[in-house]
């Protein structure tokens, strides 16, 4: 049995660690202009509702909005794909910095790439938090032993395999803004169907991405209502009643109003395809462009596998 | 919950897109026409029901509704729940791109199950309906989280530690869901009958 090393870290450096970890969290937060989540003020007021539109900023250009939509797509889908394969923390790290450099240069403000590290905070914590106490031991791994804690020690090992995921999920969290977020949502499901994509699928994320906004004016408009009439959320047979009805009211009028709009469309000569009105060309630049990212995406996978390990 | 990216191993991540691609296909071919808003609006809604938080105890679980999307598109179930996770990952980064395969397995398979189930054990009455809806709605988490805690224990032992925690933190929403479940068949039963008959699962 090889000997693990053990730290044994005193009361203030854990305090002070964690302390730093908070500054840096809130700065970070502050930083992207983030209101306090109102997600969970069901009980008390008017919960936030409000979904971010995709496209808010596809006007603009940059790298990323002057390329084929095609080439766009399938070059980046690849290179997350790529990223997403990656054994070491070095060269994801790598892969995260370029990720950081796409966002700034596509020219959308920063605080939307951040809402999305942001909504993946819980899910990723909760493995920073979770896995070094659960991994099993590994050869010659540095034990850290945390003030009252002496049975659980702390795995670096398994810290390292979870750090790894955060960057890896950061990384590609980060390529949604330059991959979606540079073209109007019509325009990318467009070239999706240029690229094999059935047109009805395509018609019904349109069809969906549009009423998600009708639902949630709709759901404010009724919970409003529910409260007007005294209705406090509690953990309680009346409040999953009053949810159970207010989810089948919501079908039940949604169908009503997309049954009448898809009869509107369908008097108008809809006949499962929506008129398109966008010309795709493709430039050398776009081709170059594509063949630059799958190169770096091959390059950091071939550099991984060649000289990478999974610590560093 | 949602699996991120980057948390699956690369060779889980294409395997789990290739099936979600079949039950996609098979969903598109179980499909009429006329079906579309009908989906376009169970997508919405599942997407929507994804921001509602519900109170429980101390702390706050949002739905999921699995086994209402099942018992209300049957076969289509599949197709509806991919667009809505498409729709939240791209504009929540709620899951990601990488992963949509793998959290369209993880709800789709419990969706399509409860839409037979549902045609199954529905009956004739709206007892019997509510009991169903509380079934399938129950059933859909319980199974949504089975399949999230198996794709979490193929990355590795390391984190069997987390699968075990996801399956726990789930117990809470499966009995939140079966609830809300119930009460919304039976209301659709009594008010609107025609939303809760699917179109046949074709083999």
């Amino acid at each position: 049995m090889t000997a693990h090393p053990e730290i044994h870290i005193p009361l203030t450096t854990l305090a002070s660690i964690i302390g730093g970890l908070a500054v840096l969290f809130v700065l970070f937060y502050w930083s992207i202009g983030g209101k306090r989540a109102k997600r969970d003020s069901f009980r008390t007021g008017d919960p936030d509702w409000s979904v971010p539109t995709i496209d808010a900023y596809a006007d603009r250009s940059s790298f990323f909005h002057q390329w084929d939509p095609r080439i766009k797509i399938v070059s980046l889908f690849l290179y997350c794909f790529m990223v997403v394969s990656l054994q070491s923390l070095c060269w994801s790290t790598v892969a995260f910095t370029i990720s950081l450099l796409a966002v700034v240069a596509c020219n959308i403000p920063f605080a939307r790439a951040g809402k999305r590290l942001l909504a993946m905070a819980g899910f990723l914590s909760m493995f920073l938090l979770v896995v070094p106490f659960t991994s099993p031991l590994q050869s010659s791994e540095t034990l850290i032993y945390l003030p009252g804690l002496p049975g659980f020690p702390f795995h670096t090992a398994g810290f390292f395999v979870a750090l790894l995921i955060v960057v890896k999920a950061c990384a590609i969290a980060l390529m949604m803004e330059p991959l979606l977020g540079t073209a109007p949502l019509a325009v990318t499901l467009q070239s999706l169907s240029r690229l094999g994509l059935p047109d009805s699928i395509g018609q019904m994320v349109l069809l969906s991405h549009r009423y998600i906004f009708v639902f949630v004016n709709e759901i404010t408009r009724m919970y409003r209502g529910m409260r007007v009439r005294g209705f406090v959320p509690g953990t309680n047979m009346a409040t999953m009643s009053a949810m159970g009805n207010f989810f089948g009211m919501l079908f039940v009028r949604s169908f009503d109003r997309t049954q009448r709009v898809y009869d509107a469309m369908l008097s108008r000569g809809y006949a499962g395809q929506f008129p398109s009105f966008v010309r795709f060309a493709t430039t050398q630049k776009d081709w170059a462009k594509g063949a630059l990212w799958i190169m770096m995406g091959l390059f950091l996978l071939f550099i991984d596998r060649m000289y990478g390990n999974p610590f560093f | 919950m949602h699996i991120s990216d980057g948390v699956l191993p690369i060779s889980i991540t294409v395997a789990s897109w290739a099936v979600s691609f079949g039950g996609a296909a098979y969903s598109l071919r179980c499909m009429k026409n006329e079906d579309l808003p009908k989906v376009a609006v169970v997508t919405s809604a599942f997407f929507v029901a994804s921001l509602i938080h519900l109170p429980f105890g101390p702390t706050s679980v949002h739905l999921i509704l699995p086994g209402i999307v099942g018992a209300l598109l049957g076969p289509v179930a599949f197709l509806s729940i991919v667009l809505g996770l498409f729709l939240q990952s791209i504009l929540f980064q709620f899951g990601g791109l990488t992963a949509l395969g793998a959290n369209a397995l993880m709800m789709g398979l419990p969706a399509l199950f409860c839409g037979l189930l549902f045609q199954g054990i529905r009956g004739k009455t709206v007892l019997s309906h509510t009991i169903a809806g509380a079934v399938c709605g129950g059933l859909g988490t319980a199974m949504a989280a089975t399949v999230l805690a198996c794709l979490l224990a193929t990355a590795g032992e390391n984190f069997v530690g987390v699968a075990k925690l996801a399956l726990a933190a789930h117990v809470p929403v499966f009995l939140v869901e079966a609830g809300v479940s119930a009460f919304t068949v039976s209301f659709l039963f009594r008010v609107k009958p025609e939303l809760l008959t699917t179109g046949r699962f074709r083999t």
